[in-house]
């Protein structure tokens, strides 16, 4: 009972959705709209699950001394500090709220995003050298296009651009329509999967 | 061949050292260096011009603080032609903080154009759900917003009246930096609607992008910081992007430096053994 009633709805609710999609009749548009529109508060209510399950994951790190445990408490007290700010002290309007959005999480992301730069100039130099011929051509795009979408490409030579868009739509656009429609066939074949109740490891380990 | 070893094995700090000041130097010195428009960024300028005052311009910003030194510039100029056009901006966002971005970029660009809140513009927060929200959104919006994201009823406002569903949207804008984003859009929202989606990614996105050009299914693309520079360009703004632009060339130009200086190690060595 455990494994099959989780079966049926999954082969119900799925089936009905495609039919649904098919047939844009009354009945049917009015029940998938509702199933639809329990989608999205299942998804708002896992804000909540996830917050959750970050708070007993850093808590558990806590308490085992894991290795370098003394983030999980930082970041419990900026969660708690968050969310006060954000529930009870005037949400968006309030001015902790933003004062700590606009001073903390904005220059904190921005920070980890732009270590890439640093990361990637260290990574290109021991890297990206042309060991194979599909390695050369690689490198050779890569230079192109790094140059080219860039305004010292068009000041060293105004074809530039027009080369980087060449490579973008021919090349590019080809590769990636190749990988898009195989990604979508398996896409396919593993929803059927699913539904026929074929593929069942999304439910977990537990037996019947 | 000494020197070639020692470059090999070049301590990773010195790397990070030319990196920094690759970055700093432009920003104290501008070159300014010239921008070039490309057909992607020019396709969304363009529409944006063809729309007619008064239509409805969804702004989806789907990204967060990680993303916004090259998505935020995108969203400030994109945002000034729709208040120079007087288009009516009805913003939302598929990521948490995203809607906040967006809201810092109203509150700076709006008032530059005497625009009034909920008859101009109308922020209605963090909306999640990705792809089923989006589909119920373009049926029905009143299913899944209720509310602005102060938590005033949309209903109270005019421009939260006129959305109804997605045939009153003439245009969306997604300002992307990956899942839930702009592919949720084009296949949630433009197949099943019919509504034209342009876009803003990171540069890192940006070629996957191409194949839904070229298809139609997106009119145009604002490919990172260079795309967002682009259309600074185009509306005659030259702020943010604009000014990150030689950086970012200099950083380039430093990377494909470090990448022939690694290949002549590699052939150095070939020719060693």
């Amino acid at each position: 009972m455990k494994q099959t009633l989780p079966l049926f709805i999954v082969f119900g609710c799925g089936f009905f959705m495609i039919i649904a999609f098919f047939i844009p009749l009354g009945g049917f548009q009015d029940v998938s709209q509702t199933f639809e529109n329990w989608y999205t508060g299942v998804i708002a209510f896992f804000v909540f699950v996830g917050i959750l399950n970050l708070v007993r994951v850093n808590t558990e790190r806590i308490q085992k001394r894991t290795r370098d445990w003394q983030y999980s408490i930082i970041l419990l007290i900026f969660l708690g500090i968050m969310m006060v700010a954000g529930f009870f002290i005037g949400g968006r309007e309030g001015r902790l709220f933003l004062y700590l959005f606009d001073n903390f999480y904005i220059p904190l992301g921005a920070t980890m995003f732009s270590l890439l730069a640093f990361f990637v100039a260290s990574a290109a130099f021991r890297a990206f050298r042309a060991r194979t011929p599909e390695a050369t051509l690689l490198l050779i795009a890569a230079v192109i296009v790094m140059i080219g979408r860039v305004p010292v490409g068009y000041w060293i030579w105004h074809g530039f651009p027009s080369l980087v868009e060449w490579v973008m739509n021919v090349p590019n656009t080809a590769a990636k329509r190749g990988i898009l429609f195989g990604a979508d066939l398996g896409l396919i074949s593993m929803a059927l999967r699913v539904l026929l109740g074929i593929e069942r490891s999304y439910m977990g380990g537990g037996k019947e | 061949m000494k020197f070639i070893d020692r470059l090999e094995h070049l301590d990773r700090r010195i790397i990070f050292l030319l990196v920094g000041i690759a970055v700093i130097i432009p920003m104290l010195i501008p070159l300014g260096l010239p921008v070039d428009i490309s057909k992607p960024v020019k396709d969304v300028y363009d529409k944006v011009e063809s729309l007619s005052e008064g239509s409805i311009v969804v702004v989806s910003a789907d990204y967060d603080p990680g993303s916004e030194a090259e998505l935020y510039p995108a969203t400030e100029a994109f945002l000034e032609h729709c208040f120079r056009r007087n288009l009516r901006v009805f913003m939302l966002g598929l990521w948490p903080a995203g809607s906040n971005l967006g809201n810092l970029a109203l509150e700076e660009i709006a008032p530059q154009y005497n625009k009034v809140y909920g008859l101009d513009y109308i922020n209605v927060g963090y909306r999640p759900g990705g792809p089923v929200m989006l589909v119920s959104l373009g049926r029905n919006v009143a299913d899944i917003v209720r509310t602005d994201y102060t938590g005033t009823p949309i209903d109270s406002f005019p421009l939260g009246r006129a959305v109804k569903s997605a045939r009153d949207i003439d245009l969306v804008m997604t300002l992307s930096a990956g899942d839930p984003g702009v592919l949720h859009w084009i296949i949630y929202f433009n197949a099943r609607y019919g509504t034209p989606i342009a876009c803003a990614t990171t540069a890192i996105m940006a070629p996957q992008q191409y194949p839904y050009i070229s298809s139609g299914q997106l009119i145009g693309l604002l490919g990172g910081l260079k795309g967002a520079a682009e259309y600074e360009t185009l509306v005659e703004r030259k702020a943010r992007a604009v000014g990150g632009m030689d950086s970012q060339s200099i950083v380039h130009v430093l990377l494909v430096i470090f990448i022939v200086i690694g290949n002549i190690i590699l052939f150095s060595q070939r020719r060693k053994k």
